[in-house]
């Protein structure tokens, strides 16, 4: 994937992210379209370029709010790499794996940031976080991955695995 | 381990550190936007309000269709809810301007119109990730908005400004994990402070009220002004459910906002609070 084509992907999905996409918010919960971007080519790309593009992609997210700058940075670094890992092992031209693998990835990103708010001595209970924020976004994330998997398999093949 | 492997492990650790050390740093308590910052969030302001407005719309046309089903009975049902509601009101007048002679209470809105200056704003955008309450409306530096002001809706407390640029400012909302509002039950006087529960489900609770104190579901809490940059008697919400706090010294509330933190659109900002007793001053520092 071409980095300035990336970068310019993530301002737009993170503008979308922060404007309309509430309006689809089930229960205050929304998709994180970010992670959704990092873990799939992740997934296809493999483990560096997956911590990498989720570094990049967490650190604009993150430029984007003005605070806890970093914070999505090494969650999303650590669900891409983790997405990676997942697509060195499974196969990955395969829409119910890609969705699976996208539940658990965003899921143990989520966890991560969970972690990084408890550094921050920011308190939040961990069942309310479980359950409430982390499985639910997770999960509605998840189900978006078949709409944006073929697409995204169907550039990086295009242009091939360079960043 | 090859020099390659511990080379990378090498940069790994050092980009760890150095993104800890700027979360840090960030916090937005402790932290100002950089001019670099806040120019970059003054040119994506128009692109925000542009994006916002396509969405509200998308929106209307979504619900639009919807709403109009079983339209005809919802009409009807209203239209008797009308008629009984407007002898309510006629009913509630008396009551009111009786309670206004005799015990000089005043409603909110006048005590609001009175006590505050405020200014109208609109939400452009929200915070993306899952876990913070943060929105940016559309007014900044250039409208007299300075940190520390509370912003509110005619239904209660939304926040208050943690960060301005010069067309847009920040708001903490209450239900911010990081966000805490020195606050009292409104009936009993019992203190507490309300904190939020995370950012998105719009939830918050009351810590650290007395266990003994005689708090019950469906009273209404607002702001304590106490030691706070909040305004006293703001309306925070209202108590949904009571627990124990692990300690067995306190109670916690859950706190249903009487402000519809989802999905605001317009906001009042409050960039001046007349003083008064018990009432500190709020905006800037």
């Amino acid at each position: 994937m071409h980095l300035p084509f990336y970068l310019l992907l993530l301002v737009v999905i993170i503008i979308f992210q922060t404007t309309i996409l509430n309006i689809v918010a089930i229960a205050g919960v929304t998709p994180d379209l970010v992670m959704l971007l990092v873990v799939l080519s992740g997934f296809l790309l493999g483990t560096r370029e997956g911590a990498f593009l989720g570094f990049i992609g967490g650190i604009v997210e993150d430029l984007f709010s003005g605070c806890y700058i970093g914070i999505n940075a090494l969650s999303k670094m650590a669900a891409g790499y983790l997405a990676g890992a997942a697509g060195d092992r499974l196969y990955r031209e395969n829409i119910p794996i890609a969705t699976g693998v996208t539940f658990f990835t965003s899921l143990a990103g989520l966890i991560v940031n969970y972690l990084l708010l408890l550094y921050l001595k920011i308190h939040v209970s961990p069942l309310y976080a479980f359950l409430r924020v982390a499985l639910p976004t997770a999960a509605y994330t998840a189900v978006l991955a078949p709409f944006i998997f073929r697409r995204i398999f169907r550039y990086i093949q295009l242009r091939g695995r360079d960043l | 381990m090859r020099w390659v492997t511990a080379k990378r492990l090498l940069f790994l650790i050092v980009l760890i550190a150095v993104t800890l050390a700027a979360m840090r740093s960030t916090i937005p308590e402790r932290t100002r936007l950089t001019p670099l910052g806040s120019k970059f969030r003054d040119v994506i302001e128009p692109v925000q309000t542009g994006f916002t407005w396509v969405g509200r719309q998308v929106h209307h046309l979504i619900s639009f269709p919807v709403s109009m089903i079983g339209a005809t009975a919802r009409s009807q049902a209203l239209e008797e809810e009308v008629e009984r509601l407007k002898s309510e009101i006629i009913q509630l007048n008396e009551y009111k301007m009786e309670n206004q002679r005799l015990t000089g209470l005043l409603n909110y809105k006048q005590v609001m119109a009175q006590k505050f200056n405020l200014i109208t704003a609109s939400v452009i955008s929200r915070s993306p990730g899952s876990w913070f309450g943060m929105v940016t409306l559309n007014r900044g530096a250039n409208d007299g908005v300075q940190e520390n002001m509370t912003v509110l809706t005619p239904e209660g407390l939304v926040g208050r400004v943690v960060s301005v640029t010069a067309s847009t400012c920040q708001v903490l909302l209450i239900t911010d994990p990081s966000s805490g509002v020195g606050s009292l039950v409104q009936d009993t006087r019992t203190p507490g402070i309300v904190e939020g529960v995370d950012g998105k489900t719009m939830v918050a609770r009351m810590i650290h009220i007395p266990n003994n104190a005689p708090v019950e579901v469906g009273q209404a809490v607002v702001t304590s002004g106490s030691g706070s940059v909040y305004p006293k008697g703001i309306p925070v919400g209202e108590i949904t459910a009571i627990r124990n706090e692990p300690s067995g010294l306190f109670l916690s509330a859950e706190i249903r906002p009487y402000a519809s933190l989802s999905n605001l659109e317009e906001v009042l900002i409050v960039t001046y609070a007349q003083p008064e007793a018990n009432t500190p001053r709020v905006g800037g520092q």
